[in-house]
C-alpha cells in the first residue's frame, strides 16, 4: 500500500503525545526543575590521550556557591560504564583516551558557577601519542589503549575457498569503502533532573532507550541495591541509538548524592558532541566475484572499524555489519573478516542501521559495478542473484522464512522511478532525463539498492521482552512496558494495538512505559525491536485478561459469558445470528468492573525473549525486515553539488499499525541517510573534534529535502505469522546511500567510494561535459 | 566573583505584561525558559542555527539562544505558549495541521518549527514550496525529514486561508 494519509482510514490518528508537543505543554526530562536545585558540569580532558599526573579540585570546592565536587575518588562502586562492556570510567583515574573523558564534575548554584569553577580544577597531564587511524592503532609499536591491546573484537566468517574461487571468476571487482563519523544529532542533548529523596532513595529523569539498563548501571557506580533507584526515561526529543549509553546519569547521579540536592545536568551541543557517540566510521575492502553470465561466486571482506576510545556496543556493531555485508544474494564462497580498534578518536557506538549502513553501502556497491562490468541491468543482476525464501541466512543460519525480498525488488522495478530509469535504457531517452530546460552542466541520474536488516539483538545476546496489561483503579486498560517513546511513535502504536484488540477508545486506555517504577522489565527500545515485542507481548496477555474482567462483568451481571465483549467504555452484550450482530446494548463500565478488583486480579504479566535462531551464529538474526529503494539526483558538475530529487521506498515489515508513525520513520531515516551520504562527518583532527556545532556539522535542512518520497508498505507476512509487525526504525536509513551514488555514477559516470560524497570528483572542466556521463 | 549590576526588563510576552530584573547579557533564551518557566521554547545549538528556540518578537522569527535581555526590552514577544486558537483552549490552525499531519516525531523542534510557520504564514498566507523552504531554513529536524512538515505548512495554509474567510452568510 502507499503510505499516505488518504489511504489510511482511521487508522491515520493524531499521536496520543502530540497535543502537548504542538503547544510546547510537554515537560521533557532536561526542561525539568526542582526546588534547591543545583546545577552539575562535567570537567572533560584536555587531550586525547594523557596520563594524569596530579588533580587538584580544591579551589573548586572553596569557591563561593559551589556545593560539590567529585573526582574518581567519589565513586564507591565500579567506576565503569558501557552498555555492553563496562570499560569507560565515569570520572578518569588515571589516563585519558579521548577529548570527551570525564575527570571531575561540579554541581554549583548556577550555571555560570559551576563553569567558572571548572576552570579552577588543576589537572596536570603527560600527555602521550594520540591513535588516530584504526591501522596505526594495530602497529607493534603503537601505546596501548586498553590493558587487552588495542583490538576491541574480531570477526569471521568464511564456507568455501573464496580466493580460489575469485582467481576462477570471468569478472571480480574489488574497491575499498569508508564511511563518515556520523553523529545522532538528536534535537534534545543530554541531560536531565536527578532528585534525592527523602526516602533515600534516588530519582534520575533522564532520557534513554532502557531505563532498566541505566538502572542497573547506575546502581553498579553507586554500589546500591537497583531497587532504591527509579529512572524516569521517557518523553525524548531523539535518541536514534545515540542515548542507550549512559551519558550525564553517572554525574548527575553522584552530585546529587553528595550534595544532597537536586542536580541539573544538561549538556550544551559543543559538549555534547566532544562526549556522545557517533556512528563507526568503517574501512570495508570489497573483492567480488561472478561468472561469465553474471552469477555471483565468491566474496572477499575486509571491514575496519574504528570504535574510538571506549567499547560501547562496537563489537555487535561489528558483528551486525559482518552480516550485513554480503546482502540478500546468494554466495558459494565467503570470507569476511572484520576487526574493530581502540583509538584515540571519539566514542563510536549504537546507530540507527547499527552498522547495517556502512555494510549495506559496500555490498550494493559492488552489485552495481558488477551489473555495469557485465552490461546488465542492476536491478536484473540483482534479481539473478538473490537469495530465495527457503535459504539460509546470511551467516547460514535458519531465519524465518517471508517473501519481504521478492515483494521489494518487484514493486521497485514496478514503481515510476525505476520505470524512468528502464525507459534510459534507449540511449536516446537520457536527455529526457536532463531536464531540456537546465543547463548543459546539469547531470541527472538514478540508482536503486536494497536492504535486508536484522531485528533484534541477535542470538546468544540476553533479549528478554514481556509487559503488563491491567484494568487500573480508574477503569482504564493499562498496558506497561519499558520502552520508551524518544519520538518514533511508539505511545500511538501501543494505542492503535489496544484498540484493536480491545475494540475500546482512546479514553479507556492508559499506556504506561518509561519509569523503572512502574514498568515491568520488557527489554529495551532498540534494534528495531519495540513494535514487534509489544506486539507480542499484548497477543499473549489478551486472553488472560479479556477472561478475567468478562467473568467478573458476568458474575456481576449474569449475561451469559459468550455474549460479552470489551468496547467503548466498558463491556457490551452482543447477540449474534448466524455471526452477524443483531443487536449490541451496553453492560457495565470498565470503572465499575475495576472497583470490585480484588488484589491484582486484573493484572497480567508475560516474560519471553525476542524470537532468535536456533542456530549457534553469535549475533545472527532471524527476523529480518527488507527495503528497496531508488533515489534520481541531479548533479551540478561545475560545483560538484548534488540534489536529491526523487526517492522511493518500500519496506516489507508486515501491517503498518501506525502509518502516520511509518511514514514518519521511513522519511526520517531516508533524509538521516541523506546526510550520510552527502554532507554529515564529524571531523577529527589528532583526536579533536572541528566540526563542533550545527554551523560545521551540516544535517540537511528543509531546503535539501527532495520534492518526492513516495514509502509504500508491504504488509503480507506468512499466514499465521506468530511475530506480527516489524519494527521499521531503522531500515528508511540503510539503502539510500548506495542508491543516490548509484545514481551519481549515472549521471557523471564517478564510482564514489567515500562518503560523504566529496564535490570535488563530481566537478568537471567547463565544456568537458559533453563526453562525460555514462548511458546505460 | 562580583554581582552583575541587572536592569528592570520588560516586555509583553504572550500578551501578559512581564518584568523582571536580569544581567543586561542575560539571553532572552534564558530568560524564557528560567525565568518565566517558559520552557517550550526549547535550547539545542544555541548558536542560531537549529531554530528550537524561535520566538516572534514583534511579529518576527529571531532565535531567542542569539538575543539579549536588552535588545528585546519593551518587546511583544511570542512563544509556543501564546499560540492558539479562537480561543485559549482551542489549537492554532496551524497546530493542528502539525497534529493532523505527523508533522513531528520527537516534538523538540516543534514549537520553532511552528513559530516560523506563523511567522511565514503572517508574512505569506499561501506559501508554495519554494517559499515554504525558505521560511523554514532555519529550522532543523533530525526525525521527520521534513516530509511531514512540508504537509503540515500546506494544510495550515489552507487551514488558515479557510478561517480568515468571513462568515458564510446563512439565508432564510
Amino acid at each position: 500500500m502507499l503510505l499516505n494519509r488518504q489511504n489510511s482510514g482511521e487508522r491515520w490518528r493524531k499521536r496520543r503525545d502530540g497535543k502537548e508537543k504542538v503547544t510546547g505543554e510537554l515537560r521533557y526530562l532536561t526542561d525539568m526543575t526542582a526546588e534547591g536545585m543545583l546545577y552539575g558540569r562535567v570537567l572533560r580532558s584536555s587531550h586525547p590521550h594523557a596520563r594524569i599526573l596530579s588533580l587538584d579540585t580544591s579551589a573548586a570546592e572553596n569557591h563561593e556557591g559551589v556545593v560539590a565536587v567529585i573526582t574518581h575518588r567519589d565513586v564507591p562502586g565500579l567506576n565503569r560504564f558501557g552498555i555492553a562492556v563496562p570499560d569507560q570510567p565515569a570520572l578518569c583515574e588515571d589516563t585519558v583516551r579521548y577529548i570527551g573523558d570525564a575527570i571531575a564534575a561540579v554541581a554549583a548554584i548556577t550555571p555560570e558557577i559551576a563553569a567558572y569553577a571548572l576552570s579552577l580544577i588543576r589537572v596536570e597531564y603527560e600527555v602521550m601519542e594520540t591513535i588516530t587511524d584504526p591501522m596505526r592503532a594495530l602497529e607493534d609499536t603503537a601505546p596501548r589503549l586498553h590493558p587487552q591491546g588495542n583490538v576491541l573484537h574480531r570477526t569471521q566468517v568464511k564456507h568455501g575457498d573464496a580466493a580460489r574461487a575469485l582467481q576462477n571468476c570471468a569478472y571480480v571487482v574489488k574497491e575499498i569503502y569508508s564511511t563518515p563519523r556520523q553523529m545522532h544529532a538528536y534535537m534534545e542533548t543530554e541531560g536531565g533532573l536527578f532528585i534525592p529523596e527523602p526516602d533515600g532513595r534516588l530519582t534520575v529523569y533522564a532520557p534513554t532507550q532502557h531505563g532498566y539498563k541505566d538502572r542497573m548501571q547506575i546502581a553498579r557506580i553507586l554500589d546500591w541495591e537497583e531497587e532504591r533507584i527509579r529512572v524516569i526515561s521517557s518523553p525524548i526529543g531523539g535518541s536514534f541509538g545515540g542515548k542507550d549509553e549512559l551519558n550525564v546519569q553517572p554525574y548527575g547521579s553522584l552530585l546529587a548524592l553528595k550534595s544532597g540536592r537536586p542536580v541539573k545536568m544538561h549538556n550544551s551541543r559543543m559538549e555534547s558532541v566532544r562526549a556522545g557517540l557517533k556512528r563507526h566510521p568503517m574501512k570495508i575492502e570489497m573483492e567480488t566475484g561472478m561468472d561469465e553470465h553474471g552469477r555471483l561466486k565468491a566474496h572477499r571482506v575486509r571491514i575496519v572499524a574504528d570504535t574510538g576510545a571506549y567499547a560501547t556496543l562496537g563489537a555487535p556493531v561489528l558483528n551486525f555489519a559482518t552480516e550485513h555485508c554480503m546482502g540478500p544474494y546468494r554466495w558459494e564462497h565467503m570470507d569476511v573478516e572484520g576487526i574493530s580498534v581502540y583509538t584515540n578518536n571519539g566514542v563510536s557506538g549504537e546507530f540507527r542501521g547499527f552498522g547495517g549502513n556502512q555494510a549495506i553501502f559496500a555490498m550494493e556497491g559492488q552489485m552495481d559495478r558488477l551489473a555495469e562490468l557485465i552490461g546488465m541491468d542492476p536491478w536484473e543482476f540483482r534479481m539473478l542473484n538473490r537469495r530465495y525464501p527457503d535459504d539460509p541466512g546470511p551467516l547460514q543460519q535458519e531465519i524465518w522464512r517471508t517473501n519481504g525480498l521478492e515483494q521489494v525488488m518487484q514493486a521497485l522495478a514496478q514503481s515510476s522511478l525505476w520505470q524512468r530509469r528502464r525507459a534510459m535504457s534507449d540511449p536516446s531517452a537520457y536527455d529526457f532525463l536532463s531536464d531540456a530546460s537546465s543547463p548543459p552542466w546539469i547531470k541527472r541520474g538514478i540508482g536503486a539498492a536494497l536492504a535486508m536488516h536484522g531485528a533484534g539483538l541477535g542470538y546468544g545476546i540476553d533479549d528478554p521482552a514481556g509487559g503488563r496489561l491491567s484494568l487500573n483503579a480508574a477503569g482504564q486498560i493499562e498496558a506497561a512496558f519499558s520502552y520508551e517513546e524518544f519520538g518514533q511513535g511508539l505511545i500511538t502504536t501501543l494505542e492503535i494495538m489496544l484498540m484493536d484488540l480491545f475494540h475500546c477508545t482512546s479514553e479507556d486506555i492508559s499506556i504506561v512505559i518509561g519509569d523503572t517504577d512502574r514498568v515491568p522489565h520488557s527489554g529495551s527500545s532498540t534494534a528495531s525491536r519495540s513494535t514487534t515485542m509489544a506486539w507480542m507481548g499484548l497477543q499473549r496477555l489478551k486472553n488472560p485478561f479479556l477472561q478475567a474482567i468478562l467473568q467478573k462483568a458476568h458474575d456481576m451481571t449474569g449475561i451469559p459469558l459468550e455474549q460479552l465483549t470489551t468496547g467503548e467504555q466498558g463491556i457490551w452484550q452482543v447477540t449474534l445470528e448466524d455471526d452477524t450482530e443483531v443487536s449490541r446494548e451496553w453492560v457495565i463500565s470498565y470503572r465499575e468492573i475495576a472497583a470490585e478488583a480484588q488484589g491484582n486480579e486484573f493484572t497480567f504479566d508475560t516474560k519471553f525473549s525476542y524470537p532468535t535462531t536456533p542456530d549457534e551464529v553469535v549475533g545472527g538474526h532471524f527476523l529480518y525486515t527488507y527495503a528497496a529503494v531508488a533515489a534520481e539526483v541531479e548533479v551540478n558538475t561545475l560545483s560538484g553539488h548534488v540534489r536529491l530529487l526523487d526517492t522511493y521506498h518500500t519496506v516489507a515489515a508486515g501491517p503498518a499499525i501506525n502509518p502516520m508513525g511509518f511514514i514518519g520513520q521511513i522519511e526520517g531515516g531516508s533524509v538521516m541517510a541523506l546526510g550520510f551520504t552527502l554532507t554529515e562527518d564529524a571531523v577529527m583532527e589528532e583526536g579533536h573534534y572541528m566540526t563542533r556545532n550545527m554551523d560545521t556539522y551540516m544535517i540537511p535542512g528543509i531546503q535539501d529535502m527532495h520534492t518526492s518520497l513516495e514509502v509504500e508498505a508491504i504488509e503480507d507476512l506468512p499466514e499465521n505469522d506468530p511475530f506480527g509487525p516489524r519494527g521499521i526504525g531503522e531500515i528508511g536509513s540503510v539503502a539510500l546511500a548506495p542508491a543516490i551514488t548509484a545514481a551519481i555514477r549515472q549521471a557523471t559516470g564517478t564510482w564514489v567510494t567515500q562518503l560523504p560524497v566529496a564535490r570535488d570528483q563530481l566537478i568537471r572542466p567547463a565544456g568537458v561535459w559533453q563526453q562525460e556521463g555514462v548511458r546505460p | 566573583m562580583t554581582k552583575t549590576t541587572g536592569i528592570q526588563w520588560q516586555a509583553v510576552v504572550n500578551g501578559k505584561a512581564r518584568e523582571i530584573e536580569v544581567p543586561p547579557s542575560r539571553r532572552l533564551l534564558d530568560i524564557l525558559r528560567e525565568d518565566l518557566d517558559l520552557t517550550g521554547t526549547k535550547i539545542s545549538c544555541e548558536i542560531g542555527r537549529c531554530g528550537a528556540c524561535m520566538v516572534l518578537i514583534d511579529g518576527e522569527p529571531m532565535n531567542s539562544c542569539l538575543m539579549m535581555a536588552y535588545q528585546c526590552a519593551g518587546s511583544e514577544i511570542t512563544t509556543i505558549e501564546g499560540l492558539h486558537g479562537e480561543t485559549a483552549e482551542e489549537l492554532h490552525p496551524i497546530q493542528e495541521a502539525f497534529l493532523e499531519e505527523g508533522g513531528f516525531q520527537c516534538g523538540y523542534c516543534t514549537p520553532g518549527m511552528i513559530i516560523s510557520t506563523k511567522a511565514l504564514l503572517d508574512r505569506i498566507p499561501q506559501p508554495g514550496e519554494q517559499e515554504i523552504k525558505e521560511g523554514l531554513c532555519g529550522n532543523l529536524c533530525r526525525c521527520t525529514g521534513y516530509g511531514g512538515i512540508m504537509r503540515a505548512v500546506e494544510s495550515a495554509a489552507d487551514k488558515c486561508a479557510y478561517r480568515s474567510l468571513p462568515s458564510p452568510v446563512v439565508g432564510p
